[in-house]
């Protein structure tokens, strides 16, 4: 019977047009209104990892000044990003599977092609492990060795656009680019990498939803050149030596580390080595406040960062409450669609349909209606993320529709529309046909 | 086929009660043709809302074809109304966007037919009623005559043991009205047992009995075209 109801449903379309389209229109804008919100926010919150999430972690750990501490506050930016001392001692634990430790590079490319003049280009500076960690893609080459980041080498990772725009499709593996006012030798390019959230960058200038990273130098060789960090800082006023080593030896915090381990159970080991850590640097006069030292996950880390933001949740939540508002329209607009089909009711029932076949008629007839309605509210939820996009890039990465909004969209508006027709459908069940045959 | 006894409906309101029949008994046989007539009122529509299970009773019992329907539910009151009763109604009571296939399909579908017996039914009704070149139109297109033509054959189509028929002519002209009388006398000489309600004294005389009936009870019977018992008929209340 589902076949003949739909067929009826499709035909009732036809009937009270205007109605009908008007119902459409309320569904798909509801519909539309709450997917864009819900795709945006779907790309925010996003796990970009879901494979290893669980075991990778930002150790947080704080350094600061007893001045100022209240117990049990939840750590600020200077906690969230680390000293170089720290970074270093992190780096030579051997510690969890995989370690990196990066900050944010900045400055002036230089083409070897005459028709191109020097720009300005973003990178980061991370260890080699970086690469493996957040699973980068490589077009040609890979990442630099080991020795090179022992070494500090002058070696480099290119995104491919920058490859492209230096060296046009030909794979540069091997060939030096001037970067940063000095040549790199190429050691691979990435592939396009439009992982979102960027995990690596949920602090950092560029953010979670900005552009790609267009090269990654060694940390080493970054350190090395005293290359200036593209990024936040925090000092509290414990800089006491000028210029770059000064930082260097310094409780300013300005790098970002992350562990990989093998399994998420390796937490409480990883937990257990930062406490010692703690404990031994405490010996030494530092972290004075014995505050608590916390490790958190990829997900606990985007959410600690509030990478998805109370402005975009509330959006989603209004965008509901639209979406409501909308179903409580198509609910009237349902009841008197079929409160002049009380006639039908009574001739079906005197037929032979029971209540629940006026039941399962009435409401596949109104999902029908949501089908009809999901169609022009993908229509317009495309339209709407388009005009999103389009009004920053960052909101360019993060407003396109994928395959899983693509069936919220239709299981949206089939649900809102079932939802919207219990009611009248419930309500034209109670047709007492007796009545209605007479009234003919 | 039908039988009736000590049968009562009352229609109760928060201030008033009304009885629209009481101790009514009634005993139609297989094979009759039998006419309902009585003043606006009397209850002639009630017993045929009772007789074809669109209302439940009050009180007594109702034999529909051997099933006693007290107490059913509304699936299996359904189930019985598809598969015994067919019903013809003075406003024809088409379904308007349907083809006239689709509007005989209706019972049909109910019923769970298969495809291929659904059309071979359709067709066969819609021929009988002389429509079967227009099962593509729709009830628009179709006069008062024809319309209950096609309201004949979804009532037959699904090979009901009883007609009911609420003053299936009374909407039409008296040419169109003589057509789908003798339609009926013609689906009756078949088998098909018949209960018509109607004011019409003439169409009432044409049948072989005829149940009059005032303030809910059965008043009189003719039978044969004459009168046999002018006698208010024992109600046993």
């Amino acid at each position: 019977m589902f076949d003949y109801y739909f067929k009826l449903g499709l035909r009732s379309l036809r009937r009270n047009r205007a109605l009908t389209a008007l119902m459409i229109l309320t569904l798909a804008v509801g519909v539309a209104a709450s997917v864009s919100t819900v795709t945006i926010l779907h790309a925010m919150s996003g796990d970009p990892l879901p494979h290893k999430s669980d075991r990778m972690f930002v150790p947080v750990i704080d350094i600061l000044p007893v001045q100022g501490y209240v117990p049990g506050e939840k750590p600020g930016f200077a906690q969230s990003q680390m000293s170089y001392i720290d970074a270093r001692n992190f780096m030579s634990s051997n510690v969890g599977v995989r370690r990196t430790v990066m900050y944010g590079v900045a400055g002036q490319v230089e083409p070897a092609r005459k028709d191109l003049g020097s720009f300005f280009a973003q990178g980061m500076a991370p260890t080699r492990d970086f690469f493996a960690m957040f699973d980068a893609p490589f077009l040609y080459g890979q990442p630099w060795r080991e020795e090179d980041d022992a070494s500090g080498a002058d070696v480099i990772v290119l995104s491919r656009a920058l490859a492209e725009k230096l060296v046009g499709t030909s794979n540069p593996v091997g060939q030096r680019v001037m970067v940063l006012g000095r040549p790199y030798l190429v050691t691979g390019v990435l592939a396009t990498w439009d992982v979102v959230p960027r995990p690596h960058h949920i602090i950092g200038s560029k953010g979670a939803f900005g552009a790609e990273d267009e090269f990654f130098i060694p940390f080493a060789s970054a350190i090395r050149h005293e290359t200036e960090h593209d990024g936040g800082m925090s000092c509290n006023g414990d800089n006491n030596v000028p210029g770059y080593q000064g930082m260097l030896k310094s409780g300013c915090t300005w790098l970002q580390f992350w562990f990989e381990m093998a399994s998420s159970g390796d937490r409480a080991q990883l937990q257990q080595y930062l406490d010692a850590y703690a404990g031994e640097q405490r010996k030494l006069g530092r972290m004075p406040r014995n505050a608590p030292n916390r490790l958190y996950d990829l997900n606990e880390w985007m959410s600690f960062l509030q990478v998805v933001d109370n402005d975009n949740k509330l959006a989603a939540w209004l965008a509901f409450g639209f979406l409501l508002l909308c179903l409580v329209n198509t609910v009237g607009l349902l009841l008197a669609k079929f409160s002049v089909r009380a006639t039908e009711v009574g001739i079906r029932r005197a037929l032979g349909a029971t209540r629940r076949d006026i039941f399962r008629q009435f409401l596949i007839e109104t999902a029908v209606i949501g089908l009809a309605g999901g169609v022009l509210g993908l229509l317009l939820a495309f339209a709407a993320l388009a005009v999103v996009s389009q009004q920053s890039a960052e909101l360019g990465t993060v407003a396109h529709m994928d395959i899983p909004m693509l069936l919220l969209t239709f299981a949206m508006s089939v649900t809102a529309a079932l939802l919207a027709g219990l009611l009248p459908t419930w309500r034209a069940c109670q047709v007492t046909p007796a009545i209605q045959l007479k009234s003919q | 086929m039908l039988r009736m006894h000590n049968l009562s409906k009352v229609y109760r309101t928060h201030m008033i009660e009304t009885h629209a029949l009481r101790g009514f008994e009634i005993n139609v046989e297989q094979g009759e043709f039998v006419t309902v007539t009585g003043p606006s009122g009397s209850g002639k529509t009630s017993f045929l809302n009772i007789a074809g299970l669109l209302e439940e009773f009050t009180d007594g019992e109702y034999i529909l074809d051997g099933v006693n329907v007290k107490g059913m539910d509304d699936n299996a009151r359904s189930r019985l109304r598809n598969e015994k009763l067919g019903f013809i109604f003075q406003g024809f009571n088409l379904i308007p966007d349907l083809s006239l296939f689709d509007n005989v399909d209706v019972p049909l579908r109910y019923r769970g037919f298969n495809r291929a017996e659904r059309k071979e039914r359709i067709e066969d009704a819609l021929a009988k009623v002389g429509l079967a070149s227009r099962m593509k139109h729709y009830p628009a297109e179709l006069s008062g005559g024809q319309q209950q033509r096609v309201a004949i054959a979804r009532a037959l189509a699904g090979s009901p043991r009883l007609l009911l028929a609420d003053e299936p002519t009374g909407n039409l002209d008296t040419q169109m009205a003589r057509g789908v009388m003798e339609l009926l006398e013609e689906i009756n000489a078949q088998g098909t047992t018949i209960l018509m309600v109607t004011h019409d004294p003439e169409l009432a005389e044409r049948t072989r009995r005829n149940v009059h009936i005032i303030d809910g009870q059965v008043s009189d019977l003719v039978q044969h075209g004459a009168s046999l018992a002018r006698a208010p008929y024992p109600a046993s209340a």
